[in-house]
């Protein structure tokens, strides 16, 4: 990605959201940026990294959301401009800490940047992150579009050297993953000195301590510092108007909302009438901003997502000035005109602008929607999302559903976070009974693993990917065998973070630069916490599937279960085929055989198609990964495999 | 500077297909042969877990004045380029309108729900049918046929963009295809894109 | 018959824990396995009729049906079913002594049918630990290692299952009531399969009260001994009350208040206590240690005792009239209280649209209340 850094000022680029913000963070010199992989964050520290040579810069996939946030502080605290990535969930990972930094103060600037995921497009949720820039009380910024997710990057470290406190910049995964045309500025010279003063007076931010404490004059100064930054708010670029003088509707926006809200005035042509309030300082709000914008209208539409969060603040301010601009009617989410759940879309914003303004709106003409609905209802079949030709996942679950089903106690698998949560769909085995956040299925299955004296006999089981693991299973772990606890570890290692595109972690020899790294191993790490462990191939199914009876019905203990198998996707393995598969025409029974079609009905990989003419099983060698396991599925023994030279 | 006329300001394109196909690599590519002539382009993409054979779209706002919503509103998008047909058609139901003009691989792709044997894949002519029903002009190639011929399915969305080009409804040619590649891929490789490309521009012209 | 498929079979007898374990439906297709003495259903598969379902002898089993295909008359609801003769046996001079458990009954005519080419294989019942274990035996040598009664519900059919996909066509079957009457069902052919061809020579049917739960059994059992020292179980019959374990530190009692509750359920809607419907049926002899009650049904039942008797691999003797109305009572009296409950839970005779465990025609089912 050296296009981020090879264009010159003033050229013009086509980059993406986080492309666009990684470049920001270049211009505003940052030296330190960490992370946890998170769609759709993931690009900025992936594009930071492949420049850290030639910028000096260093740059880590941190084990979690928590450490990631610690380690980009020290480069603060030690003067250096940091920048700390991740998804939404990965605010509320590292919100303990991220409360004490803000009450300590910082130094070098430092800005957050939780990339949000309104309608969970990849995501368990769709919580946000803004929330709590109101919560631990830091300046909260959203960039409306391409170009300003570059320029509000440096705009905010100036801030954070301003204030001496975190900012936030919130993207969504429609700016993140989205691009635009933006145009560079300067790059710095790339050059710094880390040195933590702390010996001179405590209390002085930029020579003492950097504590919390005392709480009373650390939470007096945040205060300071957010009035601080409502002046800078007052003025900032990033809060722009298009529109009439006196709009009789104004709609006030922030972030991709933006980008619905002038789509959406553009089709009803009703730009003349109404107002765009675009707001990139979205908490604390500029309240003398808000003030003018309010005075001039009577009618006000809030767009955002997910929550109400910048509805209530404007409610809140509305109600002070109530006396001052009078009372004003409000529409939103709140309402009903918005929806309170999932993203947001110019179709959302031009039906609540039709309702408010009265005006009526075609997207398409009735007849053609409704002959083009019924032709994709009859000829679009939906496509379930499975995992890849020559997941290990697949061989994976297929046992543990399998080893389950056998052991006969209606044990269950507290599920986790990463490509192995598909595991809940039909395409899994529909094995995941419980799915929360990284780490969870670990601590489930710790508690469920106590309560046998009141008479629980179902096994349970828990599965972890191997980034997973480093990042929150092991205190969980290290919780069930101090506690006595009985259950089953799976810990499906396929040698990356997969679901988010391969980044490295603890687990592995290399680090997010490329260079070499010490790898910690797993099963070491659980012998060492007392577990015990075994290691299999889930390629070898029947070895999976004995090795985990045996294990289940151990009373005693934890037990961990490594299933150790590459990635399907990972540069190492990708389209290099270990077998040539073939279903022997002359075996292959198809539905006389009596198995039920197992191979495409139930083992469900792309890579095996039922050819509906012949009314057999053939493979599909386009999609085949070549991974041998279905050789192992057929009761017939018609599906073949010959290692490849 | 050349021609940059637009037929409409913003021109709205759909590129789908299923997550793996390279879908958001032909969007690129599209993206910066447009953007490299000074038109504003935004491009809205599905990402993650659709990747997992799931389906995915990428949306192309073309203008002259600004940047627009990632995501096309219903009912707008001019062209469609499928790199499967029955993406087409799903896309059509929500996007699509009697002008809406369709550029089509036929090639299946059959979803894990059909693979089961839990639905039909409905036959060509059903789809082509559907299809040109609900557009103005559609054509249909066979691009992953002829990318298998020469050695990567990847090719397959070259051609894609060389029968765009084809069509003749976006200011693209083969010197903004050129350039535009030239600049991230070595000059070897940059000739199997242009012979690609040319296949592309040949399914439409015969 | 009526058949149906998987999901009947699961949402029928699974679910309802009827299921016996007696490895009827396993081994037949990928879904229905057993491990531990329990069988699982690995997924759900839709195939509308299946031979797992048309086997299990707790899914719609039509008594009638069955008597008239085997025996070639109405089913009538007597106690001990159709016989030719009740005698007493046990292993006789050529069977090598002190083996059995009782009387060597069972060893003694398996041996002899797999020596003299009766049968191809024999399906018996062997243990691993506590948990019973299907054994395709084919050496007439090695037929008496499976000796001595497992008190539990063995997959011994699944054997049966795998044995015929393997092409043994003339196999002798070990069984338990239950699965006598599965086996039963399977000689019916209720698929109409146009290449079939009855792959069962010869059932020998064992006595069963009741039997015991192979995992609830063993946990039992493991909290009071080292279960891999067990070398043989028995229960002798009332008023002992007790099973007895011989290990290799001696022997161990435990009170049969303990073991009665780990009988499954599904023992308790049994109307069968002598494998009415197999060859030759054999069980414990009271109060002749030693020696077998053995009951003669078919013809080829009673040339294999004849001429196991005359080659001296079988010692026969008369059985006294007091004997028999004796077992015939115990017998009735299994039936009756079978009934009673299969009619309380619902599971007999059900109209159109709702799935039985027994059909039973209406008259003889009054009978069976009646006689006892």
């Amino acid at each position: 990605m050296s296009h981020l850094i090879d264009g010159k000022p003033g050229s013009r680029h086509l980059l993406m959201g986080n492309e666009a913000i990684a470049r920001g963070a270049l211009e505003a010199g940052v030296k330190v940026a960490a992370g946890y992989p998170g769609t759709p964050s993931s690009e900025i520290i992936e594009n930071l990294a492949s420049v850290s040579a030639d910028r000096n810069l260093y740059v880590e996939w941190s084990v979690n959301e928590k450490v990631a946030m610690e380690v980009t502080a020290a480069a603060s605290f030690a003067g250096l401009r940091s920048l700390c990535v991740m998804k939404q969930n990965g605010v509320n990972v590292a919100s303990d800490f991220l409360l004490h930094l803000a009450g300590s103060g910082t130094r070098g600037g430092i800005v957050i940047v939780p990339c949000d995921d309104p309608g969970a497009l990849s995501s368990a949720n769709e919580g946000e992150s803004r929330h709590f820039a109101r919560l631990v009380e830091i300046p909260l910024l959203e960039p409306g579009d391409f170009q300003e997710a570059k320029d509000i990057i440096k705009w905010a470290f100036e801030l954070s050297e301003e204030v001496r406190n975190p900012v936030m910049v919130r993207s969504v995964t429609r700016l993140s993953h989205a691009s635009g045309n933006v145009t560079f500025g300067d790059l710095p010279i790339p050059d710094a000195t880390a040195y933590f003063k702390h010996d001179g007076p405590p209390l002085d931010p930029m020579q003492g301590v950097m504590l919390s404490y005392p709480v009373a004059i650390k939470h007096q100064r945040q205060q300071q510092k957010l009035q601080q930054a409502i002046k800078r708010f007052e003025q900032s670029p990033f809060n722009t108007y298009s529109g009439p003088q006196d709009p009789g509707l104004l709609v006030i926006a922030s972030s991709a909302c933006y980008l619905y809200c002038k789509e959406a005035i553009h089709l009803l042509g009703v730009n003349k009438r109404v107002g765009l309030l675009k707001l990139g300082t979205t908490w604390p709000l500029p309240a003398r901003l808000i003030e003018r914008h309010l005075t001039g209208c009577e009618k006000i539409l809030v767009v955002e997502e997910v929550l109400p969060f910048l509805e209530e603040e404007v409610k809140i301010l509305a109600a002070e000035l109530a006396r001052k601009i009078g009372i004003k009617t409000f529409y939103g989410k709140k309402d009903g005109s918005l929806p309170m759940v999932g993203e947001l879309n110019p179709d959302l914003v031009v039906a609540a602008l039709s309702n408010i303004l009265g005006v009526n709106y075609e997207a398409v003409p009735e007849i053609y929607a409704g002959r083009a609905a019924e032709l994709a209802r009859a000829a679009a079949p939906v496509r379930d999302l499975t995992f890849c030709p020559g997941c290990p996942h697949r061989a994976s679950f297929w046992s543990i559903h399998s080893a389950l089903q056998l052991d006969n106690r209606q044990g269950f698998v507290c599920g986790d976070i990463g490509c192995y949560s598909l595991a809940m769909l039909p395409s899994g085995y529909s094995t995941l009974k419980t799915l929360h956040s990284m780490g969870s299925g670990t601590g489930l299955a710790s508690g469920f693993g106590k309560l046998d004296r009141y008479g629980m006999a179902q096994p349970a089981v828990a599965v972890s990917g191997d980034s997973t693991f480093f990042h929150a299973v092991l205190p969980a772990l290290v919780n069930a065998v101090h506690n006595n606890s009985n259950f089953l570890l799976v810990v499906l290692d396929n040698s990356g973070t997969a679901m988010t595109g391969f980044q490295s972690h603890p687990g592995l020899p290399t680090d997010a630069a490329g260079n070499m790294a010490p790898g910690i191993d797993i099963p070491t790490v659980c012998e060492a916490i007392g577990a015990k462990v075994v290691v299999c191939d889930p390629f070898d199914l029947q070895q999976t599937q004995q090795t985990m009876l045996r294990l289940l019905e151990d009373k005693d203990s934890v037990s961990v279960l490594v299933l150790k198998q590459i990635c399907a996707l990972s540069p190492e393995k990708k389209a290099k085929k270990t077998y040539e598969m073939k279903v022997e025409q002359t075996i292959c029974l198809g539905e006389n055989c009596g198995c039920n079609r197992l191979c495409t009905r139930v083992f469900k990989c792309p890579g095996l198609n039922w050819d509906k003419d012949k009314r057999v099983s053939r493979i599909d060698e386009v999609i085949c990964a070549g991974c041998g396991v279905c050789a192992s599925i057929c009761p017939a023994g018609a599906i073949t495999k010959q290692e490849v030279s | 500077m050349e021609n940059t006329a637009l037929l409409c300001d913003p021109y709205n394109v759909i590129i789908t297909g299923v997550g793996g196909q390279g879908n958001v690599m032909a969007s690129r590519v599209l993206g910066h042969m447009l953007s490299y002539k000074g038109l504003q382009v935004t491009i809205g993409e599905t990402f993650g877990a659709s990747q997992r054979g799931g389906s995915v779209m990428s949306h192309l706002r073309i203008s002259k004045a600004s940047a627009w919503s990632p995501q096309i509103p219903k009912g707008k998008a001019h062209m469609v380029i499928a790199l499967e047909p029955i993406e087409a058609l799903r896309v059509l139901a929500v996007y699509g309108n009697p002008n809406t003009r369709v550029l089509c691989n036929i090639r299946p792709i059959q979803p894990v729900s059909v693979i089961s044997g839990d639905s039909d894949y409905p036959s060509p002519e059903f789809l082509e049918q559907g299809i040109a029903e609900l557009t103005e002009n559609a054509w249909f190639v066979n691009v992953t046929n002829a990318a298998a011929k020469i050695g990567n399915p990847i090719f397959g969305n070259i051609m894609m963009i060389g029968a765009l080009a084809a069509v003749g409804n976006l200011p693209l040619n083969r010197e903004d295809f050129k350039a535009t590649i030239s600049r991230t891929m070595a000059s070897d490789k940059v000739e199997e894109n242009l012979s690609a490309y040319d296949m592309g521009v040949q399914m439409i012209h015969s | 018959m009526r058949v149906f498929g998987s999901q009947e079979l699961f949402e029928d007898v699974v679910s309802h824990d009827l299921c016996i374990g007696c490895g009827a439906c396993v081994n037949l297709c990928p879904y229905y396995k057993s491990y531990k003495g329990k069988t699982a259903r690995i997924f759900p598969c839709d195939i509308s009729k299946g031979r797992c379902y048309a086997y299990c002898p707790k899914a719609e089993v039509d008594l009638d049906e069955l008597t008239k295909e085997i025996w070639n008359r109405p089913y009538d609801g007597s106690p001990l079913g159709n016989y030719r003769q009740i005698l007493a046996s046990r292993a006789g001079k050529k069977m090598q002594k002190g083996l059995f458990q009782a009387g060597g009954t069972v060893s003694a005519l398996v041996t002899f049918a797999l020596k003299n080419s009766m049968i191809d294989g024999a399906t018996l019942t062997g243990r691993e630990e506590l948990t019973p274990v299907p054994h395709l035996v084919t050496d007439w040598q090695d037929a008496a290692k499976y000796a001595s009664s497992k008190f539990m519900a063995a997959p011994t059919l699944a054997a049966v299952n795998g044995a015929v996909a393997k092409g043994y066509n003339r196999l002798g079957v070990v069984a338990t009531p239950c699965q006598a009457t599965a086996v039963a069902q399977m000689r019916l052919n209720p698929l109409a399969d146009k290449d079939f061809a009855d792959p069962v020579a010869l059932t020998i049917g064992l006595f069963c009260n009741w039997s015991l739960g192979t995992r609830q059994l063993t946990e039992l059992i493991s909290q009071k001994l080292d279960i891999a020292g067990i070398a043989g179980m028995y229960i002798p019959p009332p008023p002992a009350g007790i099973m007895i374990l011989e290990t290799a530190d001696g022997r161990v009692e435990i009170p049969l208040s303990e073991i009665k509750p780990l009988i499954p359920s599904t023992c308790f809607i049994c109307p069968d206590m002598t494998s009415e419907f197999s060859d030759v049926s054999v069980g414990m002899l009271e109060g002749r240690r030693g020696w077998n009650t053995l009951i003669i049904r078919s013809e080829k039942g009673a040339d294999l005792v004849e001429n196991a008797d005359r080659k001296g691999y079988l010692e026969t003797e008369e059985l006294p009239q007091k004997t028999v109305a004796h077992l015939s009572r115990a017998a009735g009296e299994k039936k009756a209280r079978a009934l009673r409950i299969l009619i309380r839970r619902d599971l007999v005779n059900n109209g159109e649209g709702r799935r039985s465990a027994v059909r039973i025609p209406p008259q003889i089912v009054k009978k069976i209340l009646n006689q006892s």
